[in-house]
């Protein structure tokens, strides 16, 4: 199998990494310690050069506008886009435009109109509403937000938790149990505005970084039943669709800030003496870099395999599973790693250790758990070894 | 290091929803762009920093009533939602050690804390002993 880059994927790399070494670093001196934000001025200025390099919303297929750049290329990309102090959850400060809900794309022309145009133009921001107070890791059984339909439209009661961005979206899509008996195949997706009467933020909740997700309630919402999403009943395997696909650049991001994590630990174990030698010099050190080079590498593979099968239309969930689990958790060690390298100044907010520490310790989480991606391959691995 | 930003004013130009809804330190001003009050939005904090400064400027003026759970000022001096008209705040994930950080700053600039910070739930506020100094441009 050749993994070997093209040579238009090198220039956007190259191009992508430039762009962050010497546009985006430099930013990074004025924000606040957890800052996710610059300037407008300076925002605006960052995604004109963007636009201009012909990569704003790179995963907007060409028919909408887009430059519709495939997943393998994209994967590579996330993990240059990350490599700055912010970069894990606000890479490159936005610069590269937010891509609406892939759903979207096989939505009704109506919904296209209302939701997926004004998304792309950026006039509508979304939320996705999965997990509930009950449990997110088997919305199979967990979900007990109810639709009940009346007429031609259904009335939403129940709530949700862990929406990211909810607070400030226009609208988002809610899964919500339309059929109590008939298990996954009674779950539905509806798109719902943010200012329909019976939605409401209940509150913010804060995390371990300078984030915060939401908890909403529904109280007798009511929605048109052209809100729905795709087919009545058909929810639940839209919500997996969109998990296995999303779990790959999730993947890839983690590794942007371990790459950059593992470059500064070995610049620092070159530039550090102690008792005489460099740092570089000691093999307890050398050791925990080439731990950290083998922990990018592989798991840098695995992302690859991930989109290069989505890409080509194969089965690709164990892959994405897969993907998630071993960056994740590669990620987390090299971070560790790197700021033990660095000694007192890694735990400073001088350096960006100890903020990425504390966000990758979420990512293990987010999207799935380890365990939940571990749950997943079991599943599958079984169902084939048992000639199912 | 005290918040390295310009005061805001709190009116119609204020995007409320890009108000910061996570955790972190603000500072009140006066007409006078004197500083009265340093407060922080910590973990429990409903809606974070856009909450807090809810609970003491109310709404931005011009702006729509919203879908979410409107935190009530409890606790917020009256005096403070008088005289409130500018802010300045950081998101910063140590919200309690960064307020205690801002408010020692502050003392050590103008011998106390702000006038409105006077009151029984107010920290501790260690003093800076021998490596007392004030800030540049005080």
């Amino acid at each position: 199998m050749d993994m070997a880059r093209s040579e238009e994927q090198q220039m956007i790399i190259d191009t992508v990494r430039k762009f962050i070494r010497e546009e985006v670093r430099p930013l990074e001196a004025d924000i606040d310690p957890d800052g996710s934000e610059v300037s407008p001025e300076d925002t605006e200025r960052l995604r004109q050069m963007v636009k201009d390099m012909g990569m704003w919303q790179m995963s907007v297929p060409e028919q909408y506008g887009g430059p519709g750049i495939d997943l393998v290329t994209r994967t590579m990309v996330a993990e240059e886009l990350t490599q700055h102090k912010a970069g894990l959850y606000a890479p490159a400060f936005g610069a590269f435009g937010e891509a609406p809900p892939a759903h979207l794309y096989d939505a009704t022309d109506e919904q296209k109109e209302k939701y997926l145009y004004p998304a792309i133009r950026e006039e509508k921001r979304h939320f996705f509403g999965l997990s509930e107070p009950s449990g997110g890791s088997d919305p199979a059984r967990a979900i007990r937000t109810r639709a009940v339909r009346d007429g031609d439209s259904w009335v939403i009661n129940g709530g949700k938790l862990w929406n990211s961005g909810a607070d400030t979206a226009d609208f988002g899509i809610i899964y919500v149990r339309t059929d109590p008996t008939k298990g996954r195949q009674g779950i539905t997706a509806f798109i719902v505005d943010t200012d329909t009467p019976g939605f409401k933020v209940n509150r913010l909740i804060q995390v371990m970084r300078v984030y915060h997700t939401t908890e909403l309630s529904f109280t007798d919402m009511r929605v048109p039943h052209s809100a729905i999403l795709g087919e009545e009943g058909g929810g639940f395997a839209l919500a997996n669709d969109y998990l296995a696909r999303n779990r790959i650049p999730y993947a890839a991001e983690c590794l942007g800030i371990a790459q950059y994590a593992h470059e500064l630990a070995v610049e620092w174990s070159k530039q550090r003496v102690t008792f005489g030698e460099p740092l570089a010099s000691r093999q307890s050190i050398q050791w925990m870099l080439v731990d950290n080079e083998i922990d990018l590498r592989t798991s840098r593979w695995i992302a690859l395999d991930a989109a290069a099968k989505a890409e080509r239309g194969e089965p690709f969930r164990f892959e994405s599973s897969m993907a998630k689990l071993l960056c994740t958790e590669a990620a987390s060690r090299v971070i560790d790693r790197s700021m033990q390298i660095y000694g007192g100044l890694g735990m400073s907010k001088d350096m960006p250790f100890e903020r990425w520490y504390r966000e990758i310790r979420i990512r293990r989480i987010g999207e799935g758990t380890s365990e939940i991606q571990r749950v997943v391959m079991a599943r599958d691995l079984l169902n084939v070894r048992s000639g199912s | 290091m005290r918040i390295r930003k310009e005061w805001k004013p709190w009116d119609p130009s204020v995007d409320f929803k890009k108000v910061p809804g996570t955790m972190g330190v603000y500072e009140i001003a006066d007409e006078q762009h004197a500083c009265i009050y340093i407060g922080y939005a910590g973990g429990t904090s409903p809606h974070g920093l856009r909450g807090e400064l809810y609970r003491i400027f109310g709404m931005p003026p011009g702006s729509e009533t919203w879908n979410w759970s409107h935190p009530q000022p409890d606790g917020i001096a009256p005096e403070l939602r008088q005289r409130a008209r500018y802010y300045r705040l950081e998101e910063n994930s140590n919200a309690y050690s960064r307020w205690v950080e801002c408010l020692t700053r502050y003392r050590e600039d103008y011998d106390d804390v702000p006038e409105l910070n006077h009151d029984a739930r107010a920290p501790r506020v260690p003093y800076l002993g021998r490596y007392h100094w004030k800030s540049e441009g005080i």
